[in-house]
C-alpha cells in the first residue's frame, strides 16, 4: 500500500494538513480538526466523515501511530502521533505542495 | 508491514477493531458536547448539536472500515456464513461434492506423499545436495563402478570433491533368523555424512584400515528397535554377519537409513570386512574387481557439469589402455540428496501415472461442476432477485466462488484423510497379498505427511474449488436480469453433448476396470485350484551359500526333524525351470519340455511316484550320467505306442543356451524312468506337464536344497534355521516352506486383481457421482416441462422412468464400449500373467451388472426429485 493517491487535491491536502498538525505533539481526532480550523481562521472546516477515514488510512500506511490514552475528560481516547516515515512524507508533501502552489500562482499571475 | 499487522488484527480480532472504532467516534461526539457545555449550551442541546455536526456515525464508520481495507474480510465472513447456511439446507449436495472431490484429491495426495518421500525429501545428512554418485559407461553400453585402487586414487587431492566415500552393493543377509540389508562402507562414511550415534559410536576411519580388519558393526535405529527391542546392552554384543562374528559398536541416530530408501539399510560394516562376509571376488584381492561405488561431496562453488566433465576425463584416462569397447564413453553423475533424483527421465517415466491421477481429479471436478450447474439453475430465482435488487454481479460470483472454495477446502481436509487411508490400505493390501516368507524382504519408506504434503493438498483443493466453481458461477449470473427475476431462463446452458460424453467415458472406464478385475479374480481362483501333484505341506526349500554346503548337508542329514534331503537346480513352483528342445528317435520334429537337475531323493522328498523304471543311482548323480527321467505326459507324447524306458533323447541346445551350460554336457541321454505328472511349472494354458529330470549330486555348487520335515512345517523351519545357525552360521540365504511358494505363484494375480479392483471401485464411485450430477442437472433444467407433464396427469412412475431412461441410455453406450475395451485390457494382462481366460463370460457379466446397478442407483435421487416436482409451484413461477 505505498501507491500515492492520484492527484486528489482534497484528500491529499487533508493528509498533508493532518501530518503537519501532528508535527509536534500527539493529538486525538477532535483536537486535530479543531486545530486545523483555528489556525486556518475557520476557513478550513474539517468534515469528520473525511477526517477519521483519513486518519485510519494514514495509520495503515505507517505514517502515524495510534495509541489509546486517558484524555483530559477521563475517558479513553485514541491519540495519533507522527512516525519517522510520516515525517519524511510530510517533508515530501510540503515540498510538492509548495511547488504546486507556486506554479498555480505563476499561472494566475502571468497567463 | 504495519499495514499487514493491522489487517491481521482486523481479521483475527474483528470485535476489538470494531469496538475501537466505535469508541473513537463516540469520544469525538462526547468531546464536542463537553466543549459546547463549557461554552454555556445546555447539556441536552449540546449533545444534539454535537451529533448533528458530526453527521452519520454509521457512514463515517463505514468509510473508516473502507480506509482500513477490512471490507474484504467482512464480505468474506458474510459469504462464508451464507455458504454454510446454504450447505445446511442441502446437506446431500454438500456431502456429494465433498465426497467426490475428496476422492480425487485423496488419491493425488497419496501419490504426492510417495513422490515427496522418495524424490523431494532430502536425506537427513550434512548438506545432502552436494552429494553425487558416480559411475561410468563403456562403449559396449555396460555400467561400471570402480576398483578399490581407483577409489583411493580418486579421493586423493581431488579438485572437484572435498570428500569421497566408498560403498559396496547392499548385502542381503540373515541376523538371528531375520533378513537384513547390510552395507559395507569406507571408514569415513558416517563422518562425511555427519551422522552421529544414538548409542555407542558409529564407524570411523580406524575401523577400515586394513582388509579383513576390525570386525565391527553399526545398527540402524530401526533395526535396533525392531529386532533388539531398543536394548541398551546391545553395544558390545557380538552378532554373526554371514557367519562372521562382529562386535556391535553402536546404533546410528534415529532416522538415518543410508543414502537410499530402496531398501533402507539395517546395518553398516567397514568395507575392509568384504573378504570375510562376501562370497564373490575379493574387492581387495589381486583380481581388483570394479565393485566399489563412489559417492563424493562437491566442493563449494563447483558446478555439477564441470565435475561431471572432470570425472569423464578421469574415467577415459583410466581406460586409455583398455580394448576399444571397454573404453569409457560417458559417466553417470547422480545426486544422492534424495532416494530418487528428480530428473527429466523420472518425469517422463511417471507422466502416465501423473496424467492418470490428474484425470481422476479432473473428472471429479467435471462431475461436481455439473452438480453446481444444477444447483445454479435451482437457485436461479434467488440469484435473479438479488441481481434485480442491485447486487453487483462480481459480488455474486465471489459469493458463489466462496461456496465452492469452502467445499473444496473441506474436500481437501477429507481428501487428506482419504490419502492417509489409501496409503494405509495400500500397505495393508501389499502385506496381505505377499506370501508370509517374503514379507521380511520388503521395506517401505515411512510416508509421513509433511509441510509439502499439506501445502500440496491445500493448493490443489483451492485450485479445484476455482475450477469446478468458476464456470457454474459465471453461468448462473450471466442471464438477463428481468428474465431471471421472472424465473425464466434460456433453455440451453453449455454443450450437453460434452457432459453426456464425459459420463459415458466414465462408465466405459469403470466397466473395463471392473470386468478386468472380475476376470483376474476368477483366474486367481483357477490357479489356486490347481493340484500341484506333489507334497508341499511338509517340504522346505533352502538357499545356501556354497562354501558351507558340506556342513549344511551334514547338519540336515543328522537333524531329527528332517526325513529326506534332496537338491535341485530349480525348485518347483518358483517358475525358474528352463525349457529345452529335444528330438526323439521316433519323430524328427523338435519337442519342448521344462527340465531340471535333481538328486536321486528328489522324487522321494516330494512323494512323486516313479511309475516306470527307476530313479537315479548315487553314482549316476555324482558322475552326471547321460540318463533322464521323463514325466508321464512326455513319455506318452514322445513314444505313444512304445515303452519310454530304454529310449533315448537327443538334446538340441539352441543359440539361447549359454556355451558352458550344464545342459550341453550330453548330446544324447537315455530314459531310465517315468515319473508322475506334476504342476511344478505353469504357463499360459495351465500346468506344464511335459518335463525332463537329469541327475545331479546334492554336493554340486549352486543347487537349492529341499527337505521333508516331521511335524509342523513352521516349527520345523524355525528349528532348522536355528540349528543351521549353530552348525554353519551364515550359511543360509533364504528358507521357505513350499506352501509359501504356492502363495508366491498366486501373488501377481492377487496383486493385479487388487489393483484393478481398487481402481475399479474408485471409478465406480466417480461414475455414480457423474451420473448423479448429470441427471440432477437434467431434472433442474427440465423442471418446468416435468411440471407440465405431471399437471397433465403423468404418474410418478412415468416421471421417474423419464429420468431413469436417460441414465440407461448413457449406461448402455458406456457398457458396450467398456466391454470391448475390457477384452483389450484382459489381453494385455494375459500377456503378463498366466492362465487367464480372455472371454470369461461370467466375469464379464458380473462386472457389467455391477456398473448397471450403480448407474441406476445414482439416478434414483434425481428421479425421485423429479417425481416430487409440484406442478403448482413450478408453473406458478411464470
Amino acid at each position: 500500500m505505498t501507491e500515492k493517491p492520484a492527484l486528489d487535491l482534497l484528500q491529499g491536502t487533508l493528509d498533508l494538513l493532518i501530518l503537519r498538525t501532528l508535527q509536534h505533539d500527539p493529538m486525538h481526532g477532535w483536537a486535530i480538526a479543531d486545530r486545523i480550523q483555528q489556525i486556518s481562521r475557520d476557513v478550513l472546516q474539517v468534515n469528520q466523515g473525511s477526517l477519521y477515514p483519513a486518519l485510519h488510512r494514514l495509520e495503515h500506511r505507517g505514517w502515524v501511530d495510534a495509541e489509546w490514552r486517558v484524555s483530559d475528560l477521563g475517558r479513553r481516547a485514541k491519540y495519533y502521533r507522527l512516525t519517522a516515515a510520516g515525517r519524511r512524507q510530510l517533508e515530501r508533501e510540503t515540498a510538492e505542495w509548495e511547488t504546486l502552489s507556486a506554479a498555480i500562482a505563476r499561472v494566475l499571475r502571468h497567463a | 508491514m504495519k499495514d499487514l499487522r493491522l489487517r491481521l488484527r482486523a481479521l483475527l480480532f474483528p470485535g476489538h477493531v470494531e469496538r475501537d472504532l466505535q469508541d473513537e467516534l463516540a469520544f469525538h461526539v462526547e468531546f464536542e458536547t463537553r466543549r459546547l457545555v463549557d461554552a454555556g449550551v445546555p447539556e441536552a442541546e449540546a449533545r444534539a448539536q454535537a451529533l448533528a455536526r458530526f453527521g452519520s456515525t454509521a457512514w463515517t464508520a463505514d468509510q473508516c472500515r473502507d480506509a482500513r481495507g477490512i471490507r474484504f474480510f467482512d464480505a468474506l465472513r458474510q459469504d462464508v456464513r451464507y455458504a454454510i447456511r446454504s450447505f445446511r439446507r442441502a446437506p446431500t449436495f454438500a456431502i456429494t461434492v465433498v465426497g467426490t472431490i475428496a476422492l480425487g484429491l485423496g488419491l493425488n495426495t497419496a501419490l504426492f506423499t510417495m513422490f515427496d518421500a522418495y524424490v523431494l525429501t532430502p536425506f537427513a545428512v550434512r548438506d545432502p545436495h552436494s552429494l553425487y554418485q558416480i559411475e561410468w559407461m563403456s562403449r559396449d553400453r555396460q555400467w561400471h563402478q570402480f576398483t578399490w585402487a581407483q577409489y583411493e586414487e580418486f579421493g586423493r587431492g581431488n579438485p572437484m570433491f572435498s570428500e569421497t566415500l566408498a560403498e559396496r552393493h547392499q548385502l542381503i543377509t540373515r541376523i538371528e533368523g531375520h533378513t537384513v540389508y547390510a552395507l559395507l562402507v569406507s571408514g569415513n562414511y558416517f563422518q562425511m555424512l555427519g551422522v552421529g550415534a544414538a548409542l555407542g559410536r558409529t564407524l570411523g576411519p580406524a575401523d577400515a584400515v586394513r582388509p579383513g580388519g576390525e570386525a565391527v558393526v553399526v545398527l540402524s535405529y530401526a533395526l535396533w528397535q525392531r529386532q533388539f527391542g531398543g536394548d541398551p546392552a546391545i553395544v558390545g554384543r557380538t552378532l554373526l554377519v554371514q557367519g562372521h562374528p562382529c562386535e556391535v559398536v553402536g546404533v546410528a541416530r534415529e532416522g538415518f537409513v543410508g543414502l537410499t530408501l530402496a531398501p533402507p539399510h539395517d546395518l553398516w560394516l567397514p568395507i575392509t570386512l568384504a573378504p570375510r562376509v562376501e562370497d564373490g571376488a575379493d574387492v581387495f584381492g589381486p583380481d581388483q574387481p570394479a565393485h566399489v561405488g563412489i559417492v563424493g561431496r562437491l566442493r563449494p562453488g563447483i558446478g555439477p557439469q564441470a565435475a561431471k566433465a572432470a570425472v569423464l576425463t578421469w574415467a577415459q584416462h583410466l581406460t586409455s589402455a583398455a580394448p576399444d569397447d571397454r573404453k569409457a564413453e560417458s559417466v553417470l553423475f547422480e545426486s544422492r540428496a534424495t532416494s530418487i533424483p528428480l530428473s527429466p527421465t523420472l518425469v517422463m517415466v511417471f507422466s502416465p501415472v501423473l496424467v492418470g491421477f490428474g484425470l481422476v481429479l479432473l473428472i471429479a471436478c467435471a462431475n461436481v461442476a455439473n452438480m453446481m450447474l444444477a444447483r445454479g439453475l435451482a437457485r436461479q430465482r434467488e440469484i435473479g432477485i438479488r441481481l434485480t435488487l442491485g447486487a453487483a454481479r462480481g459480488r455474486l460470483v465471489r459469493q458463489m466462488l466462496t461456496e465452492s472454495v469452502l467445499l473444496a477446502i473441506s474436500a481437501g481436509a477429507a481428501g487428506f484423510l482419504v490419502s492417509r487411508a489409501a496409503i494405509d490400505l495400500g500397505v495393508r493390501v501389499m502385506f496381505a497379498t505377499l506370501p508370509t516368507g517374503f514379507i521380511e524382504f520388503v521395506r517401505l519408506a515411512p510416508l509421513p505427511p509433511d509441510a509439502r504434503v499439506f501445502g500440496f493438498t491445500l493448493v490443489t483443493a483451492f485450485a479445484t474449488g476455482l475450477l469446478f466453481g468458476l464456470a457454474p458461477a459465471l453461468q448462473a449470473t450471466r442471464s438477463n436480469v428481468v428474465q431471471m427475476a421472472r424465473g425464466d431462463f434460456p433453455g440451453d446452458f453449455g454443450p450437453s453433448r460434452l457432459r453426456n460424453g464425459l459420463v459415458v467415458a466414465q462408465i466405459t472406464a469403470t466397466a473395463m476396470l471392473l470386468v478386468t478385475a472380475a476376470v483376474l479374480l476368477r483366474s486367481v481362483q483357477r490357479v489356486a485350484r490347481i493340484d500341484p501333484g506333489f507334497r508341499t505341506r511338509d517340504v522346505i526349500s533352502l538357499d545356501i551359500r556354497d562354501p558351507f554346503r558340506d556342513r549344511v548337508l551334514n547338519a540336515l542329514r543328522s537333524s531329527p526333524v528332517v526325513t529326506a534331503v534332496a537338491a535341485t537346480s530349480a525348485s518347483p513352483l518358483e517358475g525358474t525351470a528352463p525349457g529345452v528342445s529335444v528330438v526323439t528317435s521316433e519323430r524328427a520334429e523338435l519337442q519342448r519340455a521344462r527340465y531340471r537337475y535333481v538328486s536321486p531323493d528328489y522324487f522321494d522328498v516330494f512323494g512323486i511316484d516313479i511309475v516306470k523304471g527307476r530313479t537315479f543311482t548315487a553314482d549316476e548323480a555324482r558322475g552326471g550320467a547321460a540318463v533322464a527321467i521323463v514325466s508321464e505326459t512326455s513319455a506318452r507324447r514322445w513314444w505313444p505306442d512304445r515303452e519310454a524306458v530304454g529310449q533315448s533323447l537327443q538334446i538340441v541346445a539352441d543359440a539361447r543356451v549359454p556355451p558352458r551350460a550344464r545342459i550341453r554336457r550330453h548330446a544324447r541321454v537315455h530314459v531310465i524312468g517315468v515319473a508322475r505328472d506334476t504342476a511344478a511349472d505353469i504357463d499360459n494354458t495351465g500346468p506344464v506337464t511335459s518335463a525332463i529330470h537329469f541327475p545331479i549330486d546334492s554336493a554340486e555348487p549352486g543347487m537349492g536344497l529341499l527337505v521333508r520335515v516331521l511335524g509342523d512345517p513352521e516349527a520345523a523351519s524355525r528349528s532348522l534355521d536355528a540349528s543351521l545357525g549353530v552348525a554353519a552360521p551364515g550359511s543360509l540365504r533364504e528358507i521357505h516352506k513350499l506352501q509359501e511358494l504356492m502363495g508366491v505363484r498366486l501373488f501377481p494375480f492377487r496383486l493385479a486383481y487388487w489393483i484393478a479392483g481398487l481402481v475399479g471401485v474408485l471409478a465406480l464411485l466417480l461414475t455414480v457421482s457423474g451420473v448423479y450430477g448429470v441427471l440432477s442437472y437434467l431434472v433442474a433444467q427440465r423442471a418446468k416441462e416435468i411440471g407440465i407433464r405431471v399437471a397433465l396427469g403423468a404418474s410418478v412412475s412415468r416421471v421417474m422412468a423419464l429420468v431413469m431412461r436417460q441414465s440407461v441410455r448413457l449406461a448402455t453406450l458406456g457398457l458396450a464400449l467398456g466391454g470391448l475395451l475390457a477384452v483389450g485390457a484382459v489381453r494385455l494382462v494375459a500377456a503378463r500373467l498366466l492362465m487367464i481366460d480372455i472371454f470369461d463370460g461370467a466375469a464379464y457379466l458380473g462386472g457389467l451388472i455391477v456398473v448397471v446397478a450403480a448407474c441406476l442407483l445414482a439416478s434414483c435421487i434425481p428421479a425421485l426429485r423429479a417425481a416430487r416436482i409440484d406442478p403448482m409451484v413450478t408453473l406458478r413461477a411464470d
